[in-house]
């Protein structure tokens, strides 16, 4: 599972060689550790007005020291003050204001100027308001534009930082819980593998962690393909992050799913999600153990790769009772039950090969792109009562499964990306986690890649 | 102290004779006989051999217990008193004036009473006689009687009569007896406990009772005395069958064994023990029988009884 | 009995019985018992809870393992704080364990319980012989190189060659097929009777898997997810086509196979018991009381009875103590150690005058409705690894009887009886909660 070669030119001489050589050149991620600062130096923060102060003060609260560029009393803590200065932490661009697409130029530009001082693994996270149908064109353009910037950008950074945007939908405001959430997510080492991409924040709901290392505190989350690889991940993070968690997993999987949940000090549920009452099940062990159910994560899902023009029905069928079927028939006992209370959160598992396809995986991609489908729909129903339903689909991780593909294959595959290396369970399992958590009430919808920027697929 | 039996002699013994040594003896009395065809004697000794200060060994009794299945209590199973009275009745069968060859005797049936307990610790005094010579349809047959009892006490504790029969010697003057031995159809019962016995069956009990005939300790001895292979001792089966019948029958009771076929070794041996009780319940006795697993040839049988 | 609290089973564990030198050849005793300790944890989420205590046992069992429950507990993820002790009755150790733990429960000694058993017959113990223990001890005490010496040479070629144990009964050398082999022909049992009892042994586990029954049941261990002694697809003609392997002195009369007999086998299971509001204020399930239990013994030593048809005494005295008949039982878990054994328990107890004669009856005891009879399977198809036994009936009946709910206005009621070598039985009552 772990990638040899990063460690190789992540240090001493490898770096030296694979510098030489022009070799990628990925660096060992920042990734989140209890109790570690927030980000590696100070922010710099891109901006002015309301939305800016809020943005300051919830900085200032997480302990992160802030710099301003384009506030009214004017650059008193440029980064390019000394030499000796601290590389940044973290650049925030502050474009929800932006009218016309000629706003775009200074703020950007000035943000350009900080990029070289960026830490590695730091962080450009720009929040802007959500292109619509409904705006001016003018509008759109300039909003829509912030996309290509971004994700451009976040391809011209090096060293494992990241660029992710915060999309607010037109009645929200900076000081939204979800955005604020959203914001430290994408700032802290749990999104290490998360870049050029979005989040739409939609409404204002939201509650943010009292301990923001303890988001899930008291939640009752239930994991399904918990035995192993992603899905043992996410259990265990649920678990740090203060969840009680259910692992489900088939039978035949029962004794790694009893080791995860003894180690998560959670209860193994062993059945098969295929089954016509596995909802019931759920929330029957859910409720009848922990009296609720608060969270859903979909991420049981199996493989059986074959051309179009060679697959039977067997393997299409399989794929699709598991990783599709199973997920909407668990979600339809869910919302028809009484007992569920609000803001139940649910999370499924796609891939990006379900966004951009993949040869010989037409069964796992109709799945995998279903799994939107189902999520974008299930987000407009659960929204009456509370709830939210979000996607992530990783791209390339570190897995047994991945571990499989031959050598070559997955040294191509694991460096098409902006950070030239493969995900790591955790890194799935982080993104899960927040839109897990109430901090993320307010986005639903969403299909958040966890793909480090891969080349393929939006 | 009273004589047990009247008009015979009493031989003192200094100690208790060795079983080797009367054995050693016997061939060369078997090899002097063979070769002066020593007149034949028709009537029995007329002594009594007597030991006194006879101690039961507690390594040896210990030993005896472990190998024949015996819990280890302090008082001496029936079968070990005995190997460790017996060899009085074999210096009575070593004399000169007794009348048959010690060696290759069969042993036919033994028969024990066992009336007062014998601890481990008890000081005993040891009679053994031979009577009742008599003709036999393969041979002349004679018991040998032994007597044990605590020092200082009349009474019999340990009484055992082991007849011997002496195959192919005809006595003057000594009655062969009609075809009275007549072979009773024998169909196996159900077993209630099978033994495998191992070729060293024999080398172990003739380690714990000192009975080292060449017959019981090895397949090349055995041979030598005209035997297919070795046989295990027929007092080892019968104390075997004793152990097995259990704690109901005490410390006192009758034991009688009647010995067939012999067990020739390795064996796999059946045995079928039937208590039978008394109108209210009580263990009156206890029947039993063994037999070649295989071939279902009678080896032997006998019963234990109250008193 | 009324002043008493009642004792539950909140469920149970176990991993899938192997057979023997099959998935967990290499695993011991103490590695098995620790996988269902674990399973049971995962199931009930007990990582952090004291239980009261645990009982557990085998029946092949090494020195080394001289508080087997004890170190299973400290390599579990139970709480290192719970207490343990092993128990040993040979086949009825696993019954006896949740009975032990349940009477202490009731008496409110303990909250919580662990029950539970293990057995491998792959890893059984191997000793030396007493001629190399005796040399190894004396070598031990020797001073002196003489004395060293001494104690070498009394060792014989034969002495060196371990022993392996036996299945044999210890006071009549006599293998438990052997014995039930002799009470099979004594009842009169035929081949095809005993064939037809594995068959449905067979089919009703295959069925259970089938339905998920063992979804909760069961954590699979070393790459096994079910009993591989399982066989879903055996009929009547592969079984009677099987050799005799027991009984062939008894020629024609000899009717048991490797096909109506239990195969040695390895596995462990365990047992949560719990008070009411133990498990009541936890938000753990309750799926059947434990109602009472009895152990009987029979004098099988020298023929009187059946080495292991003790639980025909046993469940007689248990019922009429309970003031109920076999017309009360809606479920019968009777342990199959060989499918010649429940056939004799059945015919006994259909027997008038061995009822009036040896149990004191006034008829016939009753009859067994087949049709309630094992109904999930039982050891002739998940094997029978000696002590774990009967924790994989009382988990499975307790689940059988909190399904099956009430029975005509009572909860659904279970009988269990394990037969056990020494002659010995132990029959117990559940209740559906």
């Amino acid at each position: 599972m772990t990638d040899t070669y990063t460690a190789f030119v992540s240090r001493g001489w490898g770096r030296d060689i694979a510098k030489r050589l022009g070799l990628p050149q990925p660096v060992e991620l920042r990734r989140y550790r209890p109790g570690a600062p927030l980000l590696p130096g100070p922010a710099l923060l891109v901006g002015s007005g309301p939305s800016a102060e809020a943005v300051a003060s919830a900085l200032t609260e997480w302990g992160v020291e802030v710099r301003r560029e384009g506030a009214p009393d004017g650059g008193a803590s440029r980064p390019d003050d000394g030499a000796k200065a601290p590389k940044l932490g973290a650049i925030i661009l502050m474009l929800e204001g932006i009218e016309r697409p000629e706003d775009l130029s200074a703020p950007v530009l000035a943000a350009g100027q900080a990029v070289r001082s960026l830490a590695p693994s730091g962080r450009v996270v720009t929040l802007s308001r959500r292109a619509s149908t409904q705006d001016e064109p003018a509008v759109a353009a300039a909003r829509q534009g912030v996309e290509g910037i971004l994700r451009s950008l976040a391809k011209e950074l090096r060293a494992g930082a990241t660029g992710n945007g915060i999309l607010l939908a037109e009645d929200v405001t900076a000081d939204a819980p979800s955005v604020i959430g959203a914001l430290r997510f994408l700032l802290s080492g749990r999104s290490a593998f998360v870049d050029g991409q979005f989040l739409t924040v939609g409404s204002s709901a939201g509650e943010l962690p009292s301990d923001p290392e303890r988001p899930l505190e008291g939640k009752i989350a239930v994991v399904t393909g918990a035995a192993r690889g992603i899905g043992a991940a996410i259990a265990r993070t649920l678990a740090r992050d203060g969840a009680k968690v259910v692992l489900v997993d088939v039978p035949a999987a029962g004794e790694s799913l009893a080791k995860v949940a003894n180690e998560v000090r959670g209860t193994a549920l062993q059945l098969d999600i295929t089954r016509q009452d596995a909802g019931e099940r759920i929330l029957a062990h859910a409720v009848g153990r922990y009296g609720r159910l608060d969270v859903v994560v979909h991420n049981a899902g199996i493989t059986r790769d074959k051309l179009l023009a060679n697959m039977d029905a067997a393997r299409w069928d399989s794929v699709i009772a598991v990783n599709l079927a199973a997920q909407l028939r668990i979600n339809e006992a869910l919302l028809g039950s009484d007992g569920l209370g609000e803001g139940l959160h649910i999370v499924s598992v796609s891939s990006t090969s379900g966004l951009a396809g993949n040869r010989g995986q037409t069964n796992y991609a109709a799945s995998k792109a279903g799994v939107v489908g189902m999520v974008r729909s299930t987000a407009a129903r659960l929204a009456a009562r509370g709830g939210t339903a979000n996607a992530v689909a990783p791209g390339f991780i570190e897995t047994e499964m991945t571990a499989r593909i031959p050598f070559a294959t997955r040294e191509v595959a694991r460096r098409l990306n902006s950070l030239q290396q493969g995900g790591q369970p955790q890194d799935v399992a982080e993104a899960i986690a927040f839109l897990a958590s109430d901090a993320a009430a307010g986005i639903t919808g969403n299909i958040l890649r966890v793909c480090g920027q891969n080349l393929v697929g939006q | 102290m009273t004589a047990p039996v009247s008009g015979l002699e009493t031989v003192e013994l200094p100690e208790m004779p060795s079983l080797s040594r009367l054995y050693v003896a016997a061939a060369r009395d078997a090899a002097r006989k063979l070769v002066g065809r020593a007149s034949a004697r028709v009537s029995l000794p007329r002594a009594r051999h007597h030991v006194a200060g006879v101690r039961p060994d507690l390594v040896k009794m210990t030993e005896y217990q472990t190998l024949l299945g015996e819990t280890k209590r302090d008082v001496a199973p029936a079968g070990y008193v005995h190997t460790l009275a017996f060899p009085a009745a074999m210096s009575v069968m070593g004399r000169e004036d007794f009348p048959l060859p010690l060696l290759g005797m069969v042993h036919l049936r033994n028969s024990v009473e066992y009336l007062l307990p014998i601890r481990y610790d008890d000081l005993l005094e040891v009679w053994a006689w031979a009577e009742n010579l008599a003709g036999h349809r393969a041979g002349t047959q004679v018991e040998l009687v032994v007597e044990v009892r605590h020092a200082g006490n009349d009474d019999v504790a340990w009484r055992g009569t082991s007849t011997y029969l002496a195959k192919g010697v005809y006595l003057p003057g000594v009655d062969k007896p009609g075809l009275n031995g007549q072979r009773d159809e024998f169909s196996p019962p159900a077993p209630t406990a099978l033994w495998r016995l191992a070729s060293e069956t024999g080398r172990e009990y003739a380690a714990v009772s000192g009975d080292f005939n060449p017959i019981h300790l090895s397949s090349i001895s055995a041979r030598a005395l005209g035997m297919r292979r070795s046989i295990a001792h027929g007092m080892y089966t019968a104390s075997r069958a004793l152990a097995e019948v259990g704690p109901q029958k005490g410390d006192t009771f009758t034991w009688d064994v009647a010995f067939e076929a012999p067990v020739f070794l390795p064996a796999r041996v059946c045995l079928s023990i039937t208590d039978i009780a008394d109108d209210d319940g009580t263990w009156a006795r206890s029947e039993f029988v063994g037999w070649n697993a295989s071939s279902g040839r009678r080896h032997f049988r006998g019963t234990i009884a109250r008193l | 009995m009324s002043t008493l609290r009642k004792a539950v089973v909140v469920g149970g564990n176990r991993i899938p019985f192997a057979r023997a030198n099959g998935a967990y050849a290499m695993t011991s005793n103490q590695d098995m018992l620790t996988a269902a300790l674990d399973g049971l944890v995962a199931r009930f989420g007990l990582q952090d809870e004291r239980i009261g205590e645990a009982a557990a046992g085998a029946v092949l069992k090494h020195s080394r393992d001289f508080n087997l429950t004890r170190e299973a507990v400290l390599g579990s993820a139970l709480s290192p704080e719970t207490p343990a002790y092993d128990v040993q009755q040979a086949c009825a150790t696993g019954l006896e364990t949740v009975l032990g733990l349940a009477d202490k429960i009731k008496l409110g000694r303990i909250e919580s319980a662990v029950a539970g058993g293990v057995d491998s017959a792959s890893d059984a113990p191997i000793v030396v012989s007493e001629g190399l223990r005796h040399a190894v001890l004396e070598l031990n005490g020797a001073k002196t190189v003489q004395q060293k010496l001494k104690a070498l040479s009394r060792l014989r070629p034969k002495d060196v060659t371990p022993v392996a144990p036996g299945t044999n009964e210890p006071r009549t050398g006599l293998s438990m097929g052997e014995h039930q082999a002799l009470t099979t022909a004594q009842w009169d049992i035929s081949r095809e009777a005993q064939d037809e009892l594995a068959l449905a042994s067979h089919r009703n586990l295959a069925d259970a898997y089938g339905r998920g029954f063992f979804d909760d049941l069961i954590t699979p261990y070393r790459g096994l997810a079910r009993d591989s002694n399982l066989r879903p697809d055996t009929s009547m003609d592969k079984l009677g086509s099987l050799k005799t392997v027991f009984g062939r002195q008894l020629g024609d009369k000899a009717t048991m196979t490797a096909g109506n007999s239990t195969p040695l086998t390895d596995g462990a299971s365990s047992v949560l018991l719990a008070s009411e509001e133990w498990a009541e204020s936890r938000d753990l399930p309750i799926l059947a009381d434990v109602v009472d239990g009895e152990a009987a013994a029979v004098d099988f030593v020298h023929g009187k009875d059946g080495l292991l048809m003790a639980p025909v005494f046993a469940v007689p005295r248990l019922l009429g103590r309970l003031g109920l008949t076999f017309e009360d039982i809606d479920y019968f878990e009777i342990h199959e150690a060989f499918a010649g054994t429940v056939l004799c328990h059945l015919a006994a107890w259909e027997d008038e005058e061995f009822c009036r004669e040896r149990l004191g009856l006034d008829g016939a005891f009753g009859k067994v409705d087949r049709a309630k009879l094992n109904v999930n399977g039982s050891s002739l198809a998940a094997g029978h690894p000696f002590a774990a036994t009967g924790g994989r009936i009382v988990a499975t009946l307790a689940k059988q009887l909190h399904e099956r709910g009430s029975v005509g206005g009572r909860p659904a009621r279970g009988l269990i009886s394990v037969c056990a070598a020494g002659g010995l039985g132990v029959a117990a009552v559940l209740e559906a909660r």
